[in-house]
């Protein structure tokens, strides 16, 4: 898994940041699990990567990833928000599902299981990079904090609490609901581009199961409905798996992947049994 | 006239729970529904306040038809309703939750606020609050949001005779200054003394209406209560 | 588009794929239905269930019937464990069913990477000798055949419990309505127990199946109880008879598919089904309740 690797490195750290932060806009402020949340990151990345090989600018293609995956999301927000609680989880992690087959398929965009090499960097410089990305971080911040904190961030809230009441107070719920989550997969689709102009490369896997419950992680370890905890979770869920690294570093290399990944797990599951309100989380999902 | 049901029906899987039901709430009175459990009392109001679509009938607000309209909108057309058990919202504060009916200053909640005696904090978390508190909370946030018609489903149940006593106080005056109010009540003492009209309803139909002493005599609804 | 004469072949494969397919989905959907909430480790199980026969028959080399009883003990044991451990703590706690979800799904990845790291990253294939057997219009292999009369059987077996045992109408009783089932006695505990029980049975006999029928790899455990997840949507989520219907149907829609369409594209099929449900017919082919949020 490519995100293994990088997880000590700042750059794609933040953008991990700007995910989860979008992860719980939706999850953790509008009380929407959306399980597919990461299938609009991917085509973000996809999106950014086949428009700059195919010649488009990057700061063009930047913002239009982001544009298109929102529609993309507005899109199927439109006709799965209607469904009830449970159903609405199904639809979304069978959406996950179908972003893979269709990345391994499309050969002719996708280039299948094979993947898209070579993507253009945006800046070369690594650490130029990286203080590029903490900028767009910075803003997306800001944007969440105030969102929010504004009318519309607590309709969303009052719409996890209690929709029904939200409808009887004049709101209409159904369109809060389609626009928390296409704000979200905006900023989804941004992060894909970034990361996929740092890491120059796309395949399939960038929808596996494996990298979505990484993001879960960090999303349930901050807690929900708390912008400083899903920055937080992502700082130390990254040092965690940092660290786990070096615990392991002598044995062999096969097996280290699979033991850390062990032990990253069992330490989820033990915040998911004992404390799943995780560090800051103000709600239970 | 402020509100009106003509022969508003709904089954629910083969069982009536709504039967031709038709009624008028006059501006500017209290009305109360009363009628034994099952008869149908809450399911009107879920169709008034569109939560439930009638099968047949229709319902008109201020001479509107507001029959199959989304619950959003008949609530922005004028209809404000509370619930058998109380829908705040949970985790947000006391004053998110009114600021969700109405956009307004600290000054303008609070005065809201004392109207129903409430007593706590703005800044206390709903979830926080007495089950007592939460029922007041949510009069308040309903008497917020502009609106024509105030619909209170069983305002009584659950609260200590203190506040049931206050609540008396709390109705009269909101009527005293103009408002229109339908409430469902099981509380007979105090649909007695708060009411101008009592409707009773039983399966689904509207068995008797009139001013309190008239419909507490009746035989009719004497039966429906306690059995033939 | 390929010819005709195909057809039967591809029923075949479809009834084949769709046997192993709704041996997945009837572990998982019993779970779903008995002890409410969505048992993805249930993969999990099946693949260990495909790595120890491999490791009973090759490393071993027991014979097959010996193995397969070692198979499903040790299924059985690890269901339990996961039990014990994992899924009655979040009962005692209260956890949400959302929460519930995401540990299993956590479960299915720990325990593949455990897989990963006992046997290795390499594919295995566990000591068979395979007949071929051609009738003509299709050919069926000795494993083929297996699959088939083995799920069969199990499904028959699975009708049995539920109709004609004490057990299963207090399995059914216990779905219905908890709380009145345990002022009649029924104790939940035990009944989950159970209900565990038959599922690592169904599971244990599904992986061992398909590790026979196709490699073994430390992931195996993920596509399979996502397809088996599929079929218990498409057939009806919360019903253990719709949880086989729908297993055969996506077997079956995406063997038949090849007529239309390359064999890579057999993911796209069964996705796309459960996308067409979910959108129109979300109580499944044999029409479930929906639950009410």
């Amino acid at each position: 898994m490519i995100h293994e690797f990088i997880i000590s490195d700042l750059t794609v750290i933040s953008i991990y940041v700007i995910v989860v932060i979008a992860f719980n806009l939706t999850v953790g402020f509008t009380g929407l699990v959306n399980l597919g949340h990461m299938a609009f990151f991917g085509f973000g990345a996809y999106a950014s990567a086949l428009l700059t090989l195919g010649g488009v600018p990057w700061y063009i293609a930047l913002p239009l990833a982001g544009i298109l995956t929102c529609i993309l999301g507005a899109i199927i927000a439109a006709i799965t928000v209607r469904l009830k609680g449970d159903y609405f989880q199904i639809v979304t992690l069978g959406l996950a599902f179908i972003a893979i087959a269709v990345s391994r398929n499309w050969i002719s965009l996708t280039r299948g299981a094979l993947g898209l090499p070579g993507v253009p960097e945006i800046i070369r410089n690594n650490f130029n990079y990286m203080l590029f990305v903490m900028a767009i971080l910075t803003a997306c911040v800001i944007f969440f904090y105030w969102l929010t904190k504004s009318e519309t961030g607590k309709i969303f809230q009052a719409i996890r609490d209690d929709e029904t009441a939200t409808a009887i107070l004049g709101k209409n719920t159904y369109l809060y609901k389609v626009l928390s989550i296409t704000i979200s997969t905006f900023f989804a689709g941004i992060a894909g581009s970034l990361f996929v102009h740092y890491i120059q490369f796309v395949d399939p896997t960038i929808f596996d199961l494996e990298f979505f419950v990484l993001i879960l992680a960090m999303l349930i370890a901050g807690g929900l409905a708390s912008i400083k905890g899903s920055i937080i979770g992502v700082f130390s869920l990254s040092i965690l798996l940092t660290s786990i690294r070096f615990i392991f570093a002598d044995i062999s290399p096969e097996l280290i992947g699979a033991m850390r990944q062990m032990l990253f797990m069992l330490i989820l599951i033990l915040i998911l049994i004992y404390r799943p309100r995780g560090m800051f989380g103000k709600v239970d999902v | 006239m402020m509100l009106s049901l003509k022969n508003i029906s709904k089954s629910f899987g083969g069982v009536k729970a709504v039967n031709k039901c038709t009624f008028e709430v006059r501006e500017n009175t209290i009305t109360s529904l009363v009628g034994p459990n099952g008869a149908g009392k809450t399911t009107v109001f879920n169709i008034i306040s569109g939560l439930t679509k009638p099968d047949a009938g229709a319902i008109r607000l201020k001479n509107k038809n507001i029959t199959g309209m989304p619950p959003y909108k008949i609530a922005q057309n004028g209809i404000s309703r509370t619930f058998q058990i109380t829908k705040v919202f949970r985790n947000l504060s006391v004053r998110d939750n009114m600021l969700i009916a109405k956009k307004t200053g600290d000054a303008e909640i609070k005065k809201t606020l004392q109207s129903v005696y409430f007593e706590k904090s703005l800044d206390t978390i709903a979830s926080e609050l007495s089950y007592g508190q939460q029922r007041l909370l949510e009069i308040a946030r309903a008497l917020s949001m502009p609106h024509s018609l105030l619909m209170l489903d069983e305002p009584t149940a659950g609260v200590n005779p203190r506040i049931r006593q206050e609540l008396r106080t709390i109705l009269k005056n909101l009527r005293n200054g103009g408002k229109t109010i339908l409430l469902i009540e099981h509380d007979m003492e105090f649909v007695m003394d708060i009411s101008d009209k009592v409707i009773v309803l039983n399966e689904g139909k509207v068995l008797r209406e009139g001013r309190p002493k008239d419909v507490v005599k009746d035989k009719g609804v004497l039966e429906a209560y306690l059995g033939k | 588009m390929p010819s005709l004469e195909i057809l039967p072949q591809l029923l075949i494969n479809g009834l084949i794929a769709g046997s192993i397919y709704a041996l997945a989905a009837s572990g998982f959907s019993l779970i779903y239905y008995v002890v409410k909430f969505q048992y993805f480790s249930h993969g999990a199980i099946m693949a260990i269930a495909a790595y120890s026969f491999f490791a009973f028959v090759n490393l071993m080399h027991l014979n097959y019937f010996l193995a397969a009883i070692l198979t499903i003990a040790l299924s059985i044991a690890v269901t339990l464990l996961k039990n014990l451990l994992v899924y009655r703590q979040l009962r005692k706690r209260k956890a949400t069913p959302t929460i519930s979800l995401i540990t299993s799904v956590v479960v299915l990845i720990f325990i593949s990477s455990l897989l990963l790291a006992i046997f290795g990253s390499s594919t295995k294939t566990i000591f068979f000798y395979n007949k071929t057997f051609d009738f003509g219009i299709f050919t069926i292999t000795l494993i083929q055949v297996l699959v088939i009369v083995s799920a069969m059987l199990l499904f028959l077996f699975l009708w049995f419990i539920f109709k004609k045992t004490k057990f299963g109408k207090a399995m059914r009783a216990l779905a219905d309505n908890k709380d009145v089932a345990q002022v009649v006695g029924i104790n939940p505990e035990k009944i989950y127990i159970y209900a565990f029980i038959i599922s690592a049975v169904f599971g244990a006999i599904g992986g061992v199946l398909l590790g026979l029928e196709q490699n073994l790899y430390p992931r195996m455990g993920i596509p399979i109880i996502i397809k088996g997840f599929i079929g218990s949507v498409v057939g009806g989520l919360g019903s253990v008879p719709g949880a086989i219907v729908g297993g055969l149907f996506i077997g079956l829609a995406e063997n038949v598919g090849v007529l239309y369409l390359p064999t890579g594209y057999k993911d796209v099929i069964s996705f796309s089904v459960l996308l067409l449900f979910l959108l129109f017919r979300p109580q499944g082919i044999l029409g479930v309740k929906i639950r009410d949020t």
